[in-house]
């Protein structure tokens, strides 16, 4: 089998789906529409990762894409099943971007995908608007569904990203000294909404709870590892030396796992993480701390065994024939090993 | 002097608005005792039962938001919790009743559970408008480059954001579990109208602000969208028709418009009936509300002024002194009773019924169209 590129698989359908993304997000008021366009433009759109895992997903699970229908029929309400789990995708994008701005303007960020941040450009205020725009058009979609169980599980989506915000923003407690905390708060903010449209996609489909708890493992784990990897790439960046990362989680006085980890060998680092890093000195001293110990190894073992855990899902799956599924299935476990060696 | 005639009872009412304040209401009937119910106290045990819960949800877990959630109160008690009272008294009106609570089988339970349901949009709503309140509280960078940012506004600005955000999910939450997707479109259009409805005032243009038009989407969008389609989601969970469902939005629609104008008349009267004794909060913000609309229609000349703007004081004094001259308020409280009367007109509509309760809490829902006219506050 050979590795084919799970992006390519899925590339007119992202086309499709981006272009939707940006009409469902017009609004009839103009700053307001500019301000949730903002990241949606050509250009500024992200990797597309979400949207990929979701198109891949539906197939491997043997919902197949129909045929491109002849231009000029209009664009009929999503009876069909590909469709429907295609705005899962939208939806998905659009809960996504919203969380961002938020974000942004509680973190007073400059900037975002290599853009201004809409903050920065646009005012606090409107960058809040769009958010709950995009907010609201994201239920809009979800409602035209029609199934109250998936309802159920972006509403769920909505709340742990706002929880996992929360979590973040409590520094003044000694959880965020632990391990469970950080995992839960990585659940909440990253996981939770690649986990639940997963098996949103699954139960569109009308498949068996445990196919859909498969899903959900899947984007559950996958979720993880890609956060703990990015967590290991703000300390050493596309190098594998330490500190030449954009070190902005430390800066920001967010205590990640590879600290986390080094406090465990190192009990005098809770000292220093203590005093916080405002003073740059204090964020060479755990550098170095760091450095000695195994805390950047540790964090790839447990990306690793959270991607491991992701593919055992999709093995886990019934099995197939037909070769769409089989290359699905394999784009998905692909997935898996590119979160965890990507160098950016 | 106004008299409406509505299914067989006459209802006399007259009232001097911009002169005297307060209107009088003499109420006939030839079948049942109509006393002035305060509609409030129809559904005072509900709004405690409310409250209640609501405090719960938003207190649980989040230590941070504590001191946002104080916030949340204060902005709840205000209107003295007018948009649930609507809800309630709809709920009733539209023949659902309160259970007894020494019930029969399993009518009762299924009423019970229903109303419960109801009660839910209430706090979805309630929640709804206090994170729209804190979300238009945001500040932008520019006002905190003036010198007001102090770490205290950055403070208040994120926990604003936070705040808010917490609110809208679980309003998400709880509207899930409603498992009525009709309902979850109707509360997400709320939520679409309200930020429309903000940023078309932060961003109005001169000619924009001249617009009655504009103007009267925008308060739509902005108060009475919230009231309409949570009163249309309370028929929709009772499974009335969509006619019905029609006229409790119709209701709640005009209700708010009615309300939002007395408002805007009150900003500039006050609780006296004379000009300039209101907060004037909305010219010197430079919202131009409909009285001043109406003034600019007679004096053309008010519309230079407008478009020069209200960062100047003086330019609110000329403001005044036409708006004095003009029409502008007496037009506004026509308009207002306009839309008080629709609202009265849709609960008329509604399907007859010899139910006490319902005949009761329709009364209340008309009583509260003439309050809502009338108030000094």
């Amino acid at each position: 089998m050979e590795r084919v590129d799970p992006f390519s698989l899925v590339a007119n359908e992202l086309s499709l789906i981006a272009t939707r993304l940006r009409s469902m997000v017009a609004a009839e008021v103009p700053n307001l529409a500019s301000a949730a366009e903002y990241f949606f433009k050509i250009g500024a759109e992200g990797k597309r990762f979400r949207p990929t895992v979701l198109l891949l997903m539906a197939t491997a699970l043997d919902v197949h894409i129909p045929e491109l229908s002849p231009p000029g029929i209009g664009d009929t309400l999503p009876t069909d099943l590909r469709t429907r789990q295609q705005r899962i995708a939208e939806i998905t994008e659009m809960i996504h971007v919203a969380s961002l701005l938020h974000d942004d303007v509680l973190d007073d960020a400059d900037t975002r995908r290599g853009v201004g941040s809409l903050n920065a450009v646009m005012g606090n205020k409107l960058a809040v608007l769009a958010g709950d725009f995009l907010l609201s058009r994201a239920c809009l979609t979800l409602a035209s569904l029609k199934n109250t169980e998936v309802v159920t599980l972006i509403a769920t989506v909505i709340e742990n990203l706002v929880t996992g915000e929360t979590m973040q923003l409590t520094t003044a407690s000694n959880k965020r000294f632990s391990m469970e905390y950080y995992m839960q708060k990585t659940y909440n903010k990253t996981a939770s909404l690649i986990s639940n449209s997963c098996k949103s996609v699954a139960l569109l489909a009308g498949h068996t709870a445990e196919i859909a708890m498969l899903a959900f493992e899947y984007g559950k784990n996958l979720g993880l590892a890609f956060q703990l990897i990015d967590d290991v790439l703000d300390f050493t960046g596309t190098s594998a030396s330490l500190g030449k990362g954009s070190l902005s989680d430390i800066r920001h006085g967010i205590i990640t796992a590879p600290i986390l980890f080094a406090m465990e060998e190192y009990p005098q680092l809770r000292a220093v993480v203590d005093k916080g890093f405002d003073n740059p000195a204090n964020v060479d001293i755990a550098l170095e701390y760091l450095g000695k110990s195994r805390g950047i190894e540790r964090t790839k073992e447990l990306a690793m065994k959270h991607a491991n855990l992701a593919a055992a899902a999709i093995d886990s799956l019934p099995q197939s024939d037909d070769e769409d599924v089989i290359k699905s299935r394999q784009a998905l476990i692909d997935l898996t090993q590119r979160v965890i060696t990507r160098n950016k | 002097m106004i008299i409406y005639v509505r299914s067989g009872r006459e209802t006399l009412s007259w009232s001097f608005p911009s002169l005297l304040g307060l209107g009088r209401q003499i109420h006939q009937s030839s079948s049942l005792i109509e006393e002035q119910l305060d509609p409030f106290s129809l559904v005072s045990d509900e709004l405690s039962l409310v409250a209640n819960r609501l405090r719960a949800m938003v207190i649980a877990e989040v230590p941070k938001l504590a001191s946002a959630a104080e916030y949340f109160f204060r902005l709840g008690v205000e209107g003295k919790r007018f948009r649930p009272t609507v809800l309630l008294l709809m709920a009733t009106a539209l023949n659902v009743h309160i259970p007894e609570p020494v019930g029969g089988g399993v009518g009762d339970t299924v009423a019970t559970e229903l109303r419960t349901r109801q009660q839910s949009i209430a706090e979805i709503t309630e929640m709804i408008h206090v994170a729209s309140l804190l979300h238009d509280d945001v500040l932008d960078d520019a006002d905190t480059r003036r010198g007001i940012g102090s770490l205290n506004a950055v403070m208040g600005n994120k926990l604003a954001v936070l705040a808010g955000d917490f609110l809208l999910s679980r309003a998400c939450v709880a509207l899930a579990a409603l498992k009525n997707t009709e309902v979850v479109s109707l509360v997400a259009t709320v939520v679409e109208n309200l930020v429309m409805g903000e940023t078309m005032q932060m961003t109005t243009s001169s000619e924009q602000r001249c617009s009655m038009d504009y103007y009267i989407q925008k308060t739509y969008y902005k108060t009475a969208s919230l009231i309409s389609n949570s009163c249309k989601a309370i028929a929709l969970l009772a499974g009335r028709t969509a006619e019905v469902a029609m006229l409790a939005f119709e209701y709640g629609k005009n209700l708010g418009l009615a309300f939002q104008l007395i408002d805007d008349v009150l900003d500039f009267t006050g609780t006296s009936a004379s000009l300039g004794k209101g907060s004037l909060s909305d010219i010197q913000q430079g919202i131009v509300t409909a009285p001043i609309l109406f003034a600019m229609e007679e004096f053309p000349q008010l519309h230079a002024i407008v478009y020069q703007g209200f960062d100047n004081p003086e330019n609110i004094e000329i403001a005044l002194e036409y708006l004095g001259k003009s029409h502008g308020i007496q037009r506004t409280r026509e308009l207002a009773m306009k839309h008080a009367n629709l609202a009265a007109a849709a609960i008329d509509s509604l399907p007859e019924s010899n139910d006490e309760n319902v005949i009761r809490s329709r009364r209340a829902l008309v009583d509260l169209t003439q309050r809502v006219i009338t108030r000094n506050k």
